[in-house]
């Protein structure tokens, strides 16, 4: 009913909109005024800065300013109905990521939008893998030797997750299922007390996002064992990915990050999206940005929509075998 | 010595005019935005991060750090003069505070909720100086079984907290763990009470909750007793606080200051649990107790002075591990990012000049906001003096913007309205609303350490008598209760109680 109701207010203020830039519509091209970027995590966060710093440069590159829109909720689902819902009109756009598009649909059977029917995929920003990190005491040095550990001592060891559904949660779970090893799943309410439950020794592994567990690695406080991605991270190219890392095991293919894309809700004009999708390409080309994500751990995406919805359609299917092998109840 | 040259080297930051502007800034904001009932610090720094952009990084930090603990100070005004307590930190201010300001003695209040922030905020920053890194050591040793022994200690505080019945307060304490308890369950990810609806799937947030609870509730209070309204307004006499203030004031400040000290450092909730201690401990320590809730000067001076202490100490995990300990901590992590640094045990080595500078920035700061609040305490004092027919839309608009701004959804608002409802049935019932906000803060907390330590132990309860830290806490938990239950104590509560009623 509120949502409803919140709907007809947005419309309503979209139409008086319209009404005022008749004028510059009528002229013809997009963007004839300012375009919003919902973005369903609170301000400040890791992917709120991404989408500001995404915004000031769409905002240079197509001349009209880009408004970040925190609609922050129930582990981002809230603000990514309510881009499913938005008019597709070209001026608001939904900046997506593997919890609204890879995992929540797999998670949640109430979900009010539909990850592929309700969007346009438009363009991947970016990829930031995860890093198996052991606490300091562990007598384990690589990602083999942690494997062994497990096996030799069942029920030993405890991983912490920043919360049951969260990517470091998952990638958990989908390492326990292809080493066939037992580990405890403790979940924190986030990233940092995870961390820092791993540096005190509360618990011994997690499967943390590069950015918050990196600098604790490079300052001697936790060891990193491998990095989650396919390919090294330029942020850490000492570090070896999970499957060059594993020999007792085969974990060829072992890939599981974070990533964030552009998304635009369906029936959205084909213009648009080929717009913000070439622009969004030159700019993941500048130093500037590549430096960036570099500082933080990340790998700069790009590519065309159809890109973007194969990688949609691959991540629904992995992330939804790991659920349902690792007994994740759904809801 | 090298603590000297490092302070030494921060002031020389700090000293910077670009510095200096964007300290006065940020101070200035901090007290505007606390000034305004449910505009808190999250939402203005976030609004403003974008602008920081542009800002080399040490005015940027300087100036969300000012806007933060100018923030402490605002809300304390609010709290005193209007019931409305905008941060978790200013709950019990509101409750001798408020008090204070209906004898006519707001001007008090504020000057000594002022000079024992002033205070406390420069010692703790000595503090924060002196021992960042051995502190953050001891955070580190705090785990799921020292929480849980340290929540059901602040638990058992906040039923001596309360002025009322017993009864009454445990019921209040145990509806705040129900409320407290709505939305995602961490541990398994199911959603808890929220009835089908999306909203309620993080929770109810402190914010709408406290505003409802205690300024809703206040304004309908007050408009039900219209006649009597300007007989407080014209008691107001004096603006500087007495002789007799100044006395009770310095030994509550002192303890205040200590503990929030202490406490600040703990991650998650330390400035919270930080003010509530001190006020239960005022209460314990005064010979006294039964003026606490009637207008004691103490119960303002030691949590004002807690508070504030542990914003600054607040610092420690963040600027030493790189753990934001609460969502201002967590914005600053964005801010420092944006501008290509990382929180944490590096940032000591590679940005000395950050980390000092911001440091010296807080003395300055914290001395701006003296200077820019006690010329000021007469303006908001007068602002009791406006019609109430006024002020009270005009508090009502500006906490339903406050509440709006938190998640952008209208939804906060109508948990504000529907809580001032229940916060009002509350006074007609004579139930103090304090431990419930504590229930509320700290019941989901033990739940979490509670259940994190027995999937930890395997299911071993043993955990919590093990660990030498859990250990001390639960024995200190022991004597506190054997002192309540201990009849010559007892009869001594039950006289105080009488006086309260008589």
């Amino acid at each position: 009913m509120r949502i409803r109701l919140k709907i007809v207010a947005v419309a309503a203020a979209l139409a008086a909109t319209a009404v005022m830039t008749g004028s510059a519509f009528a002229q013809g091209a997009w963007p004839a005024r300012n375009v919003t970027i919902i973005v369903p995590y609170s301000a400040g966060g890791a992917t709120d800065i991404l989408a500001r710093k995404v915004a000031e440069e769409l905002t240079g590159e197509l001349g009209r300013t880009f408004i970040v829109d925190n609609r922050p909720g129930a582990g981002a689902t809230l603000g990514t109905t309510l881009a499913a819902q938005a008019r597709p009109d070209g001026y608001t756009l939904f900046l997506g990521q593997v919890s609204s598009h890879g995992i929540a649909p797999n998670l949640y059977t109430t979900l009010q939008y539909d990850a592929v029917e309700d969007f346009e995929p438009i363009v991947m920003l970016e990829s930031i893998p995860n890093l198996v990190v052991v606490n300091n005491d562990l007598p384990v040095t690589t990602l083999d030797e942690l494997i062994e550990y497990a096996r030799e001592n069942p029920g030993a060891l405890n991983f912490a997750s920043s919360g049951t559904g969260a990517s470091t949660h998952l990638s958990g779970e989908m390492f326990k299922s292809r080493t066939d090893t037992e580990m405890t799943h403790i979940p924190f309410p986030g990233s940092a007390q995870a961390v820092t439950a791993v540096m005190s020794g509360e618990t011994q592994v997690t499967f943390d996002n590069m950015p918050s567990a990196y600098p604790h690695v490079r300052s001697g406080n936790m060891r990193a064992l491998a990095v989650t991605s396919a390919e090294r991270s330029p942020a850490a190219p000492d570090v070896p990915t999970v499957a060059e890392a594993s020999t007792v095991v085969d974990l060829s293919g072992f890939e599981a990050a974070s990533w964030f894309a552009l998304f635009a809700p369906s029936g959205t004009p084909q213009e648009v999206i080929t717009a913000v999708n070439e622009a969004t390409n030159r700019i993941l080309e500048k130093p500037s940005m590549i430096e960036f994500m570099r500082d933080g751990g990340g790998t700069p995406g790009g590519g065309t929509p159809q890109d973007l919805a194969d990688h949609v359609t691959a991540e629904l299917a992995k992330w939804g075998q790991v659920i349902e092998e690792a007994g994740v109840p759904k809801q | 010595m090298d603590l000297w040259s490092n302070i030494a080297l921060g002031f020389g930051v700090a000293f910077q005019p670009t510095n200096l502007l964007f300290a006065f800034i940020g101070a200035l904001l901090g007290t505007l935005i606390g000034v305004l009932p449910g505009i808190g610090p999250t939402a203005t720094m976030a609004l403003l991060l974008p602008m920081t952009f542009g800002l080399p990084v040490e005015a940027s930090v300087i100036m969300l750090a000012g806007i933060y603990y100018g923030a402490q100070y605002g809300g304390s005004t609010t709290a005193i003069l209007l019931n409305l307590p905008g941060e978790t930190s200013s709950v019990v201010t509101v409750l001798d505070g408020h008090q204070m300001a209906r004898q006519g003695r707001a001007g008090s209040a504020l000057a000594i909720a002022a000079l024992g922030s002033l205070f406390a905020g420069s010692i703790a920053t000595l503090f924060l100086a002196a021992f960042a890194a051995p502190m953050a050591s001891v955070a580190l040793s705090f785990q799921s079984p020292e929480y849980t022994s340290l929540i059901l200690f602040g638990l058992l505080v906040s039923v001596v907290l309360a002025s009322g019945s017993v009864l009454k307060s445990i019921a209040m304490v145990v509806l705040g763990v129900a409320i407290g308890v709505i939305g995602v369950d961490i541990t398994t990810g199911q959603f808890r009470f929220t009835f089908g609806m999306i909203e309620l799937a993080d929770g109810i947030d402190f914010v709408p909750l406290a505003m409802g609870i205690f300024g809703i509730a206040e304004i309908v209070r007050n408009l039900e007793n219209r006649g009597t309204l300007h007989a407080t307004v014209e008691k107001i006499s004096r603006l500087w606080p007495t002789g007799d203030d100044f006395h009770r004031s310095w030994p509550a400040v002192l303890r205040g200051t200590g503990l929030g000290s202490l406490l600040g450092v703990l991650p998650g909730g330390g400035a919270t649990l930080s003010s509530f201690a001190s006020y239960s401990l005022e209460k314990k320590v005064n010979a006294d107790p039964s003026r606490f809730g009637k207008g004691a000067v103490e119960g303002v001076a030691g949590p004002e002075s807690a508070n504030n202490a542990a914003a600054q100490t607040s610092f420690i995990p963040l600027l030493t591990l790189g753990l934001p300990t609460n969502a201002v901590m967590a914005l600053l992590v964005g801010a420092f990012i944006i501008q290509g640094v990382q929180p944490g045990p590096m940032m000591l080595q590679q940005q000395p000049n950050l980390f000092w500078g911001l440091i010296a920035s807080m003395w300055i700061g914290n001395l701006m906001l003296v200077v820019i609040n006690l010329p000021l305490i007469g303006v908001w004092v007068r602002l009791l003096s406006i019609r109430y027919d006024f002020l009270f839309p005009a508090i009502l608009m500006f906490c339903a913007i406050g509440a709006y701004s938190l998640n952008n959804s209208a939804f906060d608002i109508f948990v504000m309205i529907g809580f001032g409802l229940v916060g009002y049935l509350f006074m007609k019932l004579g139930c103090e609303p304090a431990p419930l906000l504590l229930g509320f803060v700290l019941g989901p907390m033990l739940e979490e350490n509670v259940r994190r330590a027995m999937l930890l132990s395997r299911g071993d309860p043993m955990i919590f008598l093990e660990r030498p830290i859990s250990l001390t806490i639960l024995v200190a938990l022991a004597l506190t209760l054997a002192a309540m239950l201990l009849p010559a104590l007892r009869r001594r509560r039950k006289e105080a109680f009488v006086e309260e009623e008589a």
